[in-house]
């Protein structure tokens, strides 16, 4: 029996590697705006109330992501195996970005961190590493190539660094993590895993009038 | 017409402010002859620098057509441009080796034999399809071929490779629509004031009458010019028109400066609205006023000014006001010899145009005037009033009201987040107009930034102490200055009648027929008539309309009233609508797998399913003899957590959930309030308060928003948690009796044996080397089977290791197609295909599975009343009496005359080697045995014979309980 390995919906670009146990391209763009098949991530998906012990922990507000966090608990500082991102997804709805691999170490994380200091709260942690597809768009055009895609208003005044919400991309229920590097704009794009590939078809189809080019996934990702 | 590259007869020498490059001469086509153009020309401006006079014939009566405005609007200038039809030649930039050739018209442009239309003209009236080419009923198809060899306009082929242009988003703070001089000014006020703006201009080129003004115009078009460049925050779109206003100031922009006649939709969410869009010159109506020769004085000056062009050689002027003024001083300095000039100021008119020539040498020969003499001429230019394009307000909810004084109709009341500025909301000196239009630009930018700090607080992505904050603090109203209005003459019509219409032959005389004929409102009237419907939409002959209808009825024009402006301002082509096709697809991790083998693909709503092999009865058999795989993804999956999961699925299922044990799967079955039929699945539980919940793949979303209304609404004191995880696994369903040997070589941590790991349990494993797998001891198919939930990633790697570790017990992949025949070989219903939207419980075979004694459940009562009402239909097994008959689903039941039910399933079976069906069936024909009758397709009757159960294979279900 072969070593299992982990394919992303999002097929890769050659040449083809194998990066912590995912499939992934190899592949290097130098071009301005860029686009990554971040699947391999780990995601870890908890829920707890909007408003309890467990939010106040992690101190990351709904609308937001932070690898800083702002509450008792970094998630940077405290958790395991390097730089993460926790996102607020929704009212009571986080989603924590990790590299790959960790997913269970960040379950067990968040696990300790909410027997910690939100006994009395119902929180709980699924596992969405491989239930999301998730994508990477950098460049000084990255705002102007989701407006192609995306009726939301991505301006700085509306969604600046280190906005999250939810909208449609290309028709498809997307998540928009904004998350930038080295003050390049930089966007997080995910959505359920089996239109993942659409999803990063028509990114690159919008993007050609940009120059977009395909990069590989290096670690950690995040 | 030839001479390629000289510069045609009637054009000018340098002129201040031409728009064309005389050092980029080139030649393009136009019926097939070579015609000379500079860059910057528009087609039509090319064309009558070359001379032409007649550019096109009207849509119904063929009559020779000239220019008439010389820009966008003008109705005598839709010209095919290779591939493109319905170009507007007086907006279109000519370009090298264009092929431009005239439409509607045959065998040409001169010699048109469908002029032949005039003869027939009192057949061809207003309404004539409701009065002639009726009767006799059947001559209709020939009625049919003859109008439409008589409609044509234009052609597009088919096998043109076009491109989709994707659509934008944009957000703008201030959108003006209109970059004449008080648009740019608003747009640079706003923006200087913090606004993102956007200004929209229909034309090439910023500036709208400055353009082709005097040199003081041409000073004050540069300076603005300069300063909106100068400005940071402006995107100018030129070329582009606002094409709607829809509520909360979602606007439609098109752009069209991209190649090919390829537009742009852009949906801006504008904060503010500036509407700027200056006046449109109104034509007068009188007999012979479709003449070529005719022409405004707007399009005069365009001509001369713009593309130093000599519109004629001796012209007469009827001018009312400063721009037909201006208009004789241009025709004078371009060596046009003004014959006459008639001031209706003064009270001077005209009567009538008379023309001559033949084909296309038709045009103005002599002007009559009011005082009864005749001047001989070329060129009559009109100078008569102007109208307000008030359409955008329009669509923002005013109704404009018409001032008498001014003869045009200005806006009324304007909801906040609308402005206007420029002609259409007063006249003025340019440094009035410049003012008031600064002033609007300026309180656009308060009341956007006002907006924009409500929306700043509502939405949760930006940080507290962060993110930009832009000028603007709400210092209270901009005072805007009032601008005056300026006295006109209400010029509409001479004493004889004339076109109103240009597009669509309408004549002032049809107004007055249809009013005569009971059509007496403005509505009524342009739809009897179809005035104003045709591609200028009104634009420069509402008013003409409007007071043709006052006339004939007697009402003032306030009185009259205006028809109702509706998106788009503009034409815009299907492309930019379309946009590039968003069709979301669904796939599956092993999609590689299907499309290597060769698998042929089913659509399932956005999925994307392997429906068969090659061979489904194979398929079939092979589950029933040896070992086969289905990819069943797409099948709904809900992780559901908390401690109050098993309330959850008492209220959502017919069927009890309060026990089930650690390991243990059960059927459930959910019906809607009304009792119908809602979906199914299996849900087991992985842990003490973890369940995993299968639904229908087409219910997945549906009873996820379902469990979700429940939570929310109902129960939200409830502890538990649902996420979708559907696509979060690989799912295949491993059946047939060797299923369980091939899972013995793949399977970690799992003790298989039956007596362990029985039907209807779950399990969690490690299968082929793959951590975290699920594993249901369920079947949908008949035999011992497993269903394997695979963390998705790794679906692939599984899929092919089954395939190469089990290719000595024969394992091979089956299709949906295989699928449906396995499970209706079971009886096994699907929801939506055995069931509809009527179907409640008690009539899809579910008696046993629904509790009424449970205290509550979703659907209850329903079901409780079909209980003890007398019994409807029933879902029963049947088989054809000839069993080489597969009926067509949805065959009807019939008993004598009446309809007694439907076929909802029907195959041929491999197993049994005959046709096997489900359907419903009145419950007087519903006990087994009963001999039914189908009625197939085509009327032919058959019989068949309820059975005993609704499975047809196996009916104890043994062979899935080894």
């Amino acid at each position: 029996m072969s070593e299992p390995v982990s394919r992303s919906p999002i097929a890769p670009a050659p040449p083809v590697r194998v990066e912590a146990g995912w499939e992934v391209s190899g592949g290097r763009s130098e071009a301005a705006l860029t686009i990554t098949d971040c699947t391999p991530l780990a995601k870890v998906h908890l829920r707890a109330p909007w408003n309890g012990a467990m939010a106040k922990a992690l101190g990351v507000p709904f609308g937001r992501a932070s690898r800083e966090g702002g509450g008792a608990y970094s998630a940077s500082q405290d958790g395991p195996e390097g730089v993460w991102l926790v996102v607020g997804s929704g009212p009571g709805e986080w989603l924590v970005l990790a590299p790959p691999g960790v997913a269970a170490a960040v379950t067990d994380w968040l696990a300790t961190v909410a027997a910690d200091a939100a006994g009395d709260e119902f929180v709980s942690m699924t596992d969405l590493t491989h239930g999301r597809a998730l994508v990477r768009v950098t460049g000084p055009d990255a705002a102007d190539l989701l407006a192609r895609l995306c009726g939301a208003d991505l301006h700085d005044d509306m969604a600046p660094d280190g906005a999250a919400l939810r909208s449609a991309v290309a028709g498809v229920a997307t998540d928009i993590v904004r998350d930038d590097q080295a003050a390049v704009p930089s966007y997080l794009l995910h959505c359920e895993r089996s239109s993942g590939q659409y999803l990063f078809g028509a990114l690159v189809s919008a993007g050609e009038s940009f120059g977009i080019g395909v990069d590989g996934f290096r670690l950690p990702g995040i | 017409m030839s001479g390629a590259r000289r510069p045609g007869p009637m054009r000018l020498g340098p002129q201040p402010g031409e728009e064309i490059d005389r050092k980029r001469p080139f030649t393009f086509r136009w019926n097939g002859d070579s015609v000379p153009a500079f860059d910057g020309d528009t087609i039509a401006s090319a064309l009558a620098a070359s001379g032409l006079r007649v550019f096109s014939r009207s849509y119904k009566y063929h009559r020779p057509r000239g220019l008439l405005t010389a820009n966008f609007h003008d109705p005598g200038c839709f010209f095919q441009v290779g591939d493109e039809p319905n170009v507007r030649g007086a907006h279109r930039l000519a370009e090298p080796a264009m092929d431009v050739r005239a439409q509607n018209t045959w065998p040409s442009l001169g010699f048109d034999v469908k002029a032949v239309n005039q003869l027939a003209g009192r057949f061809l009236g207003p309404g004539f399809y409701y009065k002639t080419f009726i009767k006799p009923q059947r001559l209709w198809p020939l009625y049919e071929r003859v109008l439409q060899r008589f409609v044509h306009a234009g052609q597009v082929s088919p096998d043109t490779p076009r491109t989709a242009v994707d659509k934008r988003f944009a957000h703008p703070d201030v959108l003006v629509a209109g970059g004449g001089p008080a648009g740019m000014a608003t747009a640079v006020a706003a923006a200087q004031a913090g606004a993102r703006v956007m200004l929209v201009e229909e034309e090439y080129r910023l500036g709208g009458h400055l353009r082709w003004g005097g040199e003081a115009d041409l000073a004050a078009l540069a300076e603005l010019r300069d300063q909106v460049a100068a400005t940071p925050g402006i995107e100018v779109l030129t070329n582009a028109v606002v094409a709607g206003r829809y509520d909360g100031n979602w606007t439609a922009v098109v752009r069209r400066d991209l190649p090919g006649g390829a537009e742009q939709l852009i949906k801006a969410r504008a904060k503010v609205l500036v509407v700027a869009p200056g006046l449109i010159e109104r034509p007068y109506v009188f007999a012979g006023n479709d003449v070529p020769g005719v022409m405004l004085s707007t399009a005069v000056r365009r001509l001369i000014r713009l593309h130093a062009v000599k519109p004629g050689e001796r012209a007469v002027v009827l001018t009312a006001n400063a721009d037909g003024d201006a208009a004789v001083a241009d025709l004078v300095q371009a060596g046009v010899d003004v014959a006459r000039v008639l001031d209706a100021r003064a009270g001077q008119g005209i009567v009538r145009v008379r023309g001559h020539g033949v084909g296309q040498h038709w045009g103005v020969r002599a002007v009559e005037a009011a005082d009864g003499t005749t001047t001989e001429c070329d060129l009559l230019v009109t100078a008569t009033g102007w109208t307000a394009p008030a359409a955008l307000l329009s669509m923002a909810g005013d109704r404009p009201a018409y001032d008498p004084r001014a003869a045009r109709f200005f806006p009324r009341h304007l909801p906040d987040d609308v402005l206007a500025t420029g002609g259409i909301a007063g006249d003025g000196s340019h440094e009035e107009l410049i003012a008031h239009a600064g002033a609007v630009g300026r309180e656009a930018a308060r009341r956007a930034a006002r907006i924009r700090r409500e929306r700043q607080a509502a939405v949760p992505t930006r940080a507290q102490a962060n993110g930009a904050e832009r000028s603007g603090d709400d210092a209270g109203p901009t005072a805007i200055p009032e601008l005056p209005v300026d006295a006109h003459p209400e010029l509409f019509r001479a004493s004889t009648h004339g076109i109103v219409d240009f597009c669509e032959d309408v004549s002032s005389k049809d107004i007055f027929s249809a009013v005569r004929e009971g059509y007496d409102s403005i509505e009524l009237a342009k739809r009897y008539t179809t005035a104003t419907m045709g591609p200028t939409q009104g634009k420069i002959e509402l008013v003409n309309a409007i007071a043709a209808a006052a006339e004939a009825t007697g009402q003032s024009i306030g009185e009259t009233g205006t028809t109702t402006w509706r998106p788009p301002y503009a034409p815009v082509t299907l492309g930019a609508l379309a946009g590039r096709p968003l069709e979301p697809v669904r796939y599956s991790p092993m999609q590689p797998w299907h499309e290597a083998h060769h698998a042929r693909p089913l659509i399932a709503g956005a999925w994307i399913r392997p429906d068969h092999y090659g061979d489904p009865a194979a398929e079939v058999r092979n589950v029933r003899s040896k070992v086969g795989i289905i990819d069943v993804t797409p099948i709904g999956k809900l992780d559901l957590r908390g401690p109050d999961v098993p309330r959850l699925l008492n209220l959502v299922y017919v069927n009890k959930w309060s026990k089930l044990g650690l390991g243990r799967v059960r059927y459930g079955v959910m019906c809607a309030e009304d009792g119908v039929v809602f979906d199914d699945g299996v849900t087991g539980r992985l842990g003490p308060e973890h369940y995993l919940m299968s639904t229908t793949s087409s219910g997945a979303a549906a009873v996820w928003e379902w469990l979700e209304n429940v939570l929310q609404t109902m129960h939200p004191d409830w502890a538990v948690h649902v996420t979708p995880v559907t696509t979060a696994y690989a799912s295949m369903n491993v059946a047939g009796p060797a299923s369980r040997d091939l899972l013995l070589r793949v399977t970690e941590g799992v003790d298989l044996a039956n007596e362990t790991f029985g039907y209807m349990e779950v399990r969690t494993g490690r299968i082929a080397g793959v951590d975290g797998c699920v594993l249901w001891r369920i079947g949908f198919t008949g035999e011992l089977s497993y269903e394997l939930h695979v963390p998705a990633g790794y679906g692939l790697h599984v899929w092919e290791t089954l395939m190469d570790r089990g290719a000595d017990l024969g394992v091979a992949p089956f299709g949906v197609e295989a699928q449906r025949i396995l499970r209706l070989e079971k009886g096994h219903l699907i929801v939506g295909q055995d069931t509809d939207g009527l179907t409640r419980g008690f009539s899809a075979g579910l008696d046993w599975a629904i509790k009424l004694d449970k205290d509550d459940f979703l659907g209850k009562p329903e079901l409780a009343w079909q209980h003890d009402a007398a019994p409807g239909m029933q879902l029963v097994g049947l088989q054809p009496e000839d069993g080489s008959v597969v009926p067509p689903e949805a065959s009807q039941i019939v008993d004598g005359p009446r309809i007694a039910g439907r076929i909802t399933s029907s195959r041929m079976s491999p197993t049994l080697g005959r046709s096997i069906c489900l359907g419903q069936v009145s419950a007087s024909l519903a006990a087994p045995g009963t001999l039914v009758t189908v009625r197939l397709p085509g009327g032919r009757l058959i019989g068949a014979r309820v059975t005993e159960h609704l499975a047809h294979v196996d009916p104890e279900g043994s062979r899935m309980r080894v």
